[in-house]
């Protein structure tokens, strides 16, 4: 092997190496914090979104508002089921209301993000009718998911 | 004439059971608020707004032991109180001393902050909130929801203290605070003459009335 042809392999291998490693990189797994974060700023819409629904409820509700924050709860749900990998609860060192039991009970805690998601997909159902007590009760549903979860795998 | 110790009325009827009350919701929020029971805490919070409001109207209204230009006394008389302190020698006057006047100023104050808070703030579900959480942000909303909680541990401090000066004025200076405020009597010194506590019913009902509707109007969050 020729040395300008041993260089240029060693080149060719090393950008490739460095290849591999961006994509590695790029696909690692946020650190904790991040997770932590975006799922607090996550809840957060949700409770915004809650809260915008029990405006709406109190009153004559507007459909397109009502429609709105529940698909928010509905696609914001979807995404929170994923941001608890293992390593992000209190051990982690960041500040959280996440407790060990959400993955002690990892079973009991996916089935209540699940049951999140199907009564925010019914309450968007409801929406569409436009029945304003359909809608109240399918709201009182969705509300009782959050309070279940929290009873049992929020910090007070 | 009768020999039993010869009295004088320092509490009217009103203010007894005002106070009582109080107790009586203060306790039942703190416990509806660890349960997380928000349907009884708002009924709660609702009933120390009115009682709040007709303590207020009753500083103005009342008979001269609950006025708050009776017993809200400058820094001089309450500097000179609080030299007092130490002695045996019980305070003569009735009411609120200089010192408890503004104990009583500030949890009247403190309390009223609480309800205020609790009236806008709201739950983490967004669920959950008082009646005038419908006009703020989310985020708003939980940072009354935060000074909410903070501004109990400001009244549990002002409680305790409460507890603590009439366990004092029982052993240091042999007065008792509590029978007093529950009969409204306390038993005349020797030479001492009774005075009177003259209170309007009328401007009381007038005062329970004014209580309620406001608590009333709250609640509703002021939508009629």
């Amino acid at each position: 092997m020729t040395r300008p042809k041993f260089a240029a392999l060693t080149a060719l291998g090393l950008a490739a190496a460095a290849v591999v490693c961006g994509a590695t990189l790029a696909t690692a797994a946020p650190s904790a914090g991040t997770t932590i974060a975006t799922r607090k700023a996550n809840f957060k819409k949700m409770g915004a979104a809650m809260k915008a629904l029990k405006g709406e409820l109190s009153g004559t509700p507007d459909k397109a508002a009502v429609l709105k924050a529940a698909k928010t709860i509905a696609a914001t749900g979807r995404v929170q089921a994923k941001l608890f990998p293992a390593g992000t609860g209190p051990s982690s060192g960041e500040k959280t209301d996440a407790l060990p039991a959400i993955w002690t009970k990892r079973a009991t805690f996916d089935a209540g993000m699940t049951k999140l998601v199907t009564e925010a997909d019914k309450l968007i159902t409801v929406a569409n009718t436009g029945n304003a007590s359909a809608m109240q009760a399918q709201f009182r549903a969705v509300g009782g998911t959050c309070g279940a979860c929290h009873k049992q795998f929020r910090a007070d | 004439m009768s020999e039993a110790p010869a009295t004088t009325r320092i509490w009217d009827p009103t203010i007894r059971l005002f106070h009582w009350l109080l107790v009586g919701f203060v306790g039942f929020s703190w416990w509806t608020g660890e349960q997380h029971d928000m349907e009884w805490h708002r009924l709660s919070g609702y009933a120390i707004l009115a009682l709040l409001v007709f303590r207020l109207f009753w500083g103005f209204a009342g008979p001269r032991t609950a006025r708050f230009g009776q017993f809200v006394k400058g820094p001089a008389a309450v500097a000179a109180y609080a030299k007092t302190l130490g002695s045996k020698q019980a305070h003569a006057a009735d009411g609120h001393n200089p010192l408890g006047g503004w104990s009583t100023l500030a949890l009247i104050g403190v309390l009223l902050m609480m309800v205020v808070a609790g009236l806008f703030a709201i739950d983490v579900d967004g669920w959950d909130g008082g009646p005038l959480s419908d006009y703020i942000t989310f985020d708003q909303g939980r940072a009354f929801a935060a000074f909410h909680e903070t501004v109990f541990n400001v009244i549990l401090a002002l409680v305790a203290l409460h507890i603590a000066a009439i366990a004092f004025y029982a052993v240091w200076k042999r007065q008792r605070l509590v029978p007093a405020m529950i009969t409204g009597k306390r038993k005349l010194d020797a030479g001492e003459t009774a005075q009177e506590l003259r209170w309007s019913p009328v401007l009381a009902l007038v005062g329970i009335a004014l209580g309620v509707a406001v608590a009333w109007a709250a609640s509703t969050g002021f939508r009629f």
